[in-house]
This record gives structure tokens, sequence and C-alpha cells, in this order.
């Protein structure tokens, strides 16, 4: 047992420098209205601790054209915003380097600010990895995300057909109880006569078999 | 009276078949390379068909289709096993009234879906309407026929 946990530990210090690369999380997708604000987050696993040389860079490319251009990068642990290109006074650094989070604040978005954003980060000496890319999507009216009118269609009715189902049951269930309380309180000819009708009734639904008893 | 009741059992059964492929192919309208709705679009580039999303401007009405189409599914197949109880445990002489009730809300239903995809949908569009877009409307006649045959029909006395 003691061998093999030495083993193990053996392989995985031997194996961790192959599998030391830097892996970087974006968003997929965002989207926002024209007008409002977008924080793009970008954050990194790495193996190693995080150092004070950590770097992030985010690059933007326009939809449809081929070129990037590179719009902020922390280094040094200072941040450098974006003061010619066309985020200039629109981008903020709202991260977090030491807790690894390099996410930027854009700020008053038009339609020409639809397009990928590629952020890449290094932790020296983990510095191997992929950039990850996020797609901005800037919308006059925030269209309706798929399926959920059509689920909440399906679930109000449903919920309206078990309500109705239930509220009929107990309607039925308290008027008997009610209409066989009054026949046990009134004694004789009367009240023989109601639970007389009373024992025929629950032959007849059996959910009321057990007022018979 | 047995063919009767077989004969209203395979009624029910077809409509849910039908109501089942209605709402699952993807196939209301049809153009040369394409066929769509509900749920994706089916296109066709070079011999290959690949599934792509729904392109629409009224995306709330196609939602709209496609949650009332489901609930006519589930509307017949919960019909089906009330008509299955109800002749066990229905007294002699009585209606089923509760199967009835519940092909007629399916009947409603899919027809709320068909009318609503027929007045919004690929008004000015080139193309035609598909096989399960028929196989909609079809089921719309066949469930209001089940449901009516239900409130009328009695449980055999004797």
């Amino acid at each position: 047992m003691l061998a093999f946990l030495a083993l193990a530990s053996i392989a995985l210090v031997g194996i961790a420098p192959q599998c030391q690369a830097i892996v970087i999380y974006t968003g997929w997708e965002r989207h926002a209205l024209v007008g409002s604000d977008v924080r793009l987050s970008c954050s990194f696993f790495s193996w190693r601790w995080t150092s004070e040389d950590v770097t992030f860079s985010w690059s933007y490319r326009p939809d449809g054209s081929r070129d990037s251009i590179s719009i902020f990068h922390f280094t040094g642990g200072a941040p450098y915003v974006d003061n010619k290109g066309p985020f200039r006074d629109r981008l903020e650094f709202v991260g977090n380097p030491g807790r690894r989070d390099g996410s930027i604040l854009i700020k008053n978005l038009d339609f020409s600010d639809n397009g990928t954003f590629t952020c890449d980060a290094k932790n020296p000496p983990d510095i191997v990895g992929r950039p990850s890319s996020v797609r901005l999507l800037v919308f006059e009216n925030l269209p309706v995300q798929a399926g959920v009118i059509t689920g909440a269609i399906i679930g109000a009715v449903l919920g309206l057909l078990v309500l109705i189902v239930v509220i009929y049951y107990l309607m039925r269930f308290l008027v008997a109880r009610r209409v066989f309380n009054l026949s046990v309180s009134k004694h004789g000819k009367k009240g023989k006569g109601k639970e007389g009708s009373q024992q025929r009734q629950p032959r007849r639904t059996p959910p009321f078999s057990f007022l018979s008893s | 009276m047995l063919i009767l009741l077989a004969g209203i059992f395979l009624l029910h059964i077809a409509t849910i078949v039908l109501l089942l492929v209605a709402t699952i192919d993807n196939s209301w309208w049809v153009t040369q390379q394409m066929t769509t709705d509900l749920w994706g679009t089916w296109v066709n580039q070079n011999g290959n068909w690949n599934l792509t999303s729904v392109v629409t401007n009224s995306q709330e009405y196609l939602q709209a289709v496609q949650a009332t189409s489901v609930l006519a599914c589930i509307f017949a197949i919960l019909g089906l096993f009330v008509f299955i109880a109800q002749l066990f445990t229905l007294q002699k002489g009585q209606r089923f009234i509760f199967s009835g009730v519940f092909q007629f809300l399916a009947c409603l239903c899919i027809m709320i879906a068909a009318s609503i995809y027929t007045d919004i949908f690929h008004k000015n569009d080139p193309g035609q309407y598909g096989y399960c877009f028929i196989l909609a409307w079809i089921a719309f006649s066949l469930t209001l026929i089940s449901s009516i045959i239900y409130f009328v029909l009695r449980k055999k006395v004797k």
C-alpha cells in the first residue's frame, strides 16, 4: 500500500512537468443591449502558484474582419487600457490578477462592437496555453432565449390541470364529509335515511370507500 | 361491441401517433434545399444535410407553436391511460366524459398550434407546406371525432 502510494507520487511529480499547461476560461458568448455595459471575464487554471509576473492580454477581432488588434494588457502589476483604438475611454480593468481574474468592463456598447474578444494569460514559468475567445453580440432588444416561452406555457397548462384535478377531488371529499357529519349528528329516521344513501355511494366511487367504515 | 371498442382504441392510438410525428419531425415547411420547423432547419448543402437553428422574426410565436403541439401530445397520451382506467372503473351506463375531455384538450391544443403556424409563418416565402403540417391538421380532425365519440359513448349495460 505504502509502496503504491510512493510510486504514484513519484509518477505524478515525474508526469507533472509534461501536463503543465495553462488553461484559460472565458465565456462562450455574451449578449448585451446597445448602450449598456458588459463584463468580459477571463480566468485561468495553472499548476503553479500565481507569479508576480502574471500577464493578461485582451485582443479584439471585429465581425467579418480577419485582423485583430490588442486592446488591453496587464503586466508588471499594472494594467494598460486601450487609449487609441475603438475602445478608448470605454475600457476598464475590473479584474484581480492576484485571484487569477483578468476581466474587463466595456461601457456604452454599440453595434460596431460585435466581434470576438480573445484573452491570453501567462503565468511564468507556465506559459504554454491556448488563448480563449468570447463572442460579443449586441442587440437592440434582447431576444427571447430558446425554449423559455415553450417551457413556461407547458408548465403553466400542466400545473393548471393538476390544480383543477386536486381542487375537484378536494371539493368532493369536503362536501361528502360534511354530509356524512350532518347525517351522523342526526340520529333517527332522517339520519338513517341519509346514512343509507351514504352507504350506497362508496361502492360507486372508489375514492370514498374509506367513509363506509 | 368488442369491435367497436377496438376501433375506438385504434383511433386513439392513431391520433397519438400522428401528433407525435407532427411534433417531432422538422418538416412543417419545405423548399428545394431545406426542410424546417418546429425545432430546427435541415439545409441541404452539396448533398449533405446540416441541422441549424430556425431563423425567424417571430421567435415567440414559434415557441408557442412548439409548446401547444407538445401539450397536444401529452393530453392525447394521458387520455389513452384515462380511457383504459375508465373502462374498468366506470359505472354501467355512464359516459366516458373524462377521456373525452382529454381528447378535446388535445384537439384544442393542436388546433391552436396549427392555426398560429398557418397565420404567422412563411406567408410570402417560396416553398410549400411539409407533411408534418398536414398531419397536424389531420390529427386535429381525428381528435375532434375521437372526443365526440367519447362524449356520446356509454358503457355497456349488461
